[in-house]
């Protein structure tokens, strides 16, 4: 099922000092296109404290947003302000429209759900009809000596009975759609951009995010084709895996320095040893300052060095 | 009551004070010299010799790393030293690198062993990204071996992996430089332990170890 292509820049929601994605499609085409795994942050409204499985939307990290605004893929939006303006110049009409759309769809949706019951009924009916029809048969067979004729007889005897049912429950949902208390579902669209226009107004749209100095690092690693994800999990700044996260282990522990900052060699040490205790590298690294006084300005992905450190077993 | 005396030192102690201590006036040529491969060099070069049984050891001394940046004008006060040798085994095998060995049927056992460069180090130490740079464009690539065991029935094999190593050291295929990284435990207790950790040039694959 191939969907729409996606308009380019992908809008990113900046909310309260966070970036998301709140399009599905967004979040495949990004993942799929331009090696963004972000994390899912989503729970139910009910029940947050179910955090095993996350959903929509996607929260990026700050060097992934700026990393996409930086290749044109993005632009980040102040969602906040967005939504007010956006909101404040929908016309009663629109809004009006909107409403019955939503309404359409959640009656879709409800049809959809009690067809799925009504089947789902037929079938439990049609087995227990069936089986039946087995017991019947077999006491058929026990008081006489069973024919084909008498098995296929009993066979089609569910088929027989089956449509008759079918065309009656048929009926019945359609009446209970246009019932007067049928329910229609309420829909939740992730997105809002159906009301409110896809592309930001200029008003509303931000400068590339702040990230921190190891964002030269995170640069070079996703250029060289890895997939990066934060990597407080194994005490790490990222974790680089060389394929998507759900196909491959992840091949190092990374952890950006400065190209003058003072290292404790215990770190590259306990680096190391961790790494190696988890089948992985320790990568470290860092954009090379070529002359002492560019020390503030952040290097460019291109100059970064990194080195790897693995226990050598002796 | 008994009379303690100071126990006899270790041979250890013996072989780095005779190193370090000022010599007598008349080699002072020789002490100049040695006075530039601190205590440390030789404790990571006795624990390679004596520990870890390497062969044909060497202590380099590198050029002044820092001399890239402007403002570091005065000499390096402590100028880095390197040491290498032949490991008694093979330390180190790419992953990609094993699988072409495994796909041939080779073993490590007969590849020529290579020498290694240590990069000796002590707890405690402050290390930089700009140094570590340094260490790493200071020393050669490991030179190349020729063929010189006979090995009978491998011989051409062998041949075809020196050949394809060649190919695949210039494309960093299996990797780039690398050193080993030797760090002496002279804190905590200071029991004198050697750790060593392979330090590779540019992001190398992890071994499935």
């Amino acid at each position: 099922m191939e969907s729409d292509p996606i308009l380019l820049p992908i809008p990113i929601s900046y909310i309260a000092g966070s970036y998301f994605l709140f399009s599905i499609d967004a979040v495949t085409y990004l993942r799929r296109e331009h090696h963004i795994c972000g994390v899912l942050s989503g729970t139910l409204p009910q029940i947050p404290q179910q955090n095993v499985f996350l959903g929509l939307p996607l929260k990026l990290m700050p060097e992934e947003a700026r990393l996409l605004v930086e290749k044109g893929v993005a632009c980040i939006v102040d969602e906040v302000n967005a939504q007010r303006a956006g909101m404040r110049a929908l016309a009663a009409d629109d809004r009006r429209k909107y409403l019955r759309e939503l309404e359409a769809q959640g009656a879709h949706a409800m049809r959809l759900q009690t067809s799925r019951k009504e089947l789902q009924r037929e079938e439990a009916l049609r087995k227990v009809q069936a089986k039946k029809a087995a017991a019947a048969a077999k006491k058929a067979g026990a008081d006489a000596a069973p024919d084909a004729a008498g098995a296929t007889a009993g066979s089609d005897e569910p088929a027989a009975t089956e449509n008759p049912s079918r065309r009656a429950s048929t009926t019945t949902t359609n009446s209970e759609i246009h019932a007067p208390y049928g329910t229609t579902m309420g829909i939740t669209p992730a997105t809002s951009h159906p009301p409110l226009p896809y592309s930001p107004a200029t008003s509303t749209t931000l400068p590339p995010p702040a990230v921190p100095p190891s964002y030269p690092l995170f640069a070079h690693l996703h250029a060289d084709g890895y997939y990066l994800s934060p990597g407080l999990r194994f005490g790490c700044q990222y974790l680089a895996y060389p394929g998507d996260p759900l196909r491959f282990h992840s091949h190092f522990l990374v952890v950006a320095a400065d190209w003058d900052e003072e290292l404790d060699l215990m770190a590259l040490v306990a680096g190391g040893r961790l790494g190696t205790g988890v089948k992985k590298g320790f990568l470290i690294g860092g954009a090379e300052h070529t002359r002492a006084d560019d020390a503030g300005i952040m290097g460019e992905p291109e100059s970064v060095r990194t080195f790897s450190v693995e226990w050598a077993g002796m | 009551m008994t009379t303690t005396t100071p126990p006899t030192p270790s041979a250890l102690t013996t072989l780095i004070t005779s190193i370090t201590t000022p010599t007598p006036p008349e080699t002072q040529q020789k002490s100049s010299q040695s006075q530039q491969h601190p205590a440390l060099t030789h404790q990571v070069l006795h624990n390679l010799q004596h520990q870890h049984l390497w062969t044909s050891l060497q202590i380099h001394q590198l050029q002044a790393p820092s001399s890239t940046s402007s403002n570091d004008t005065t000499a390096d006060p402590n100028p880095i030293t390197l040491i290498s040798g032949i490991p008694p085994h093979r330390l180190y095998t790419h992953p990609d690198e094993q699988l072409y060995l495994l796909e041939r049927g080779l073993r490590e056992e007969d590849l020529e062993l290579e020498r290694m460069f240590v990069l000796p180090t002590v707890q405690g130490q402050t290390w930089s990204l700009r140094r570590l740079a340094g260490v790493f464009d200071g020393f050669p690539l490991q030179e190349e071996f020729f063929l010189n065991k006979h090995s009978g029935s491998k011989t051409d094999k062998l041949r075809e992996y020196y050949r394809y190593r060649e190919k695949a050291r210039a494309t960093r295929e299996w990797g780039g430089k690398r050193l080993l990284l030797a760090m002496v435990d002279r804190q905590m207790g200071g029991d004198s332990t050697v750790v060593y950790y392979v330090v590779q040039d540019g992001a190398v694959k992890p071994r499935q170890n």
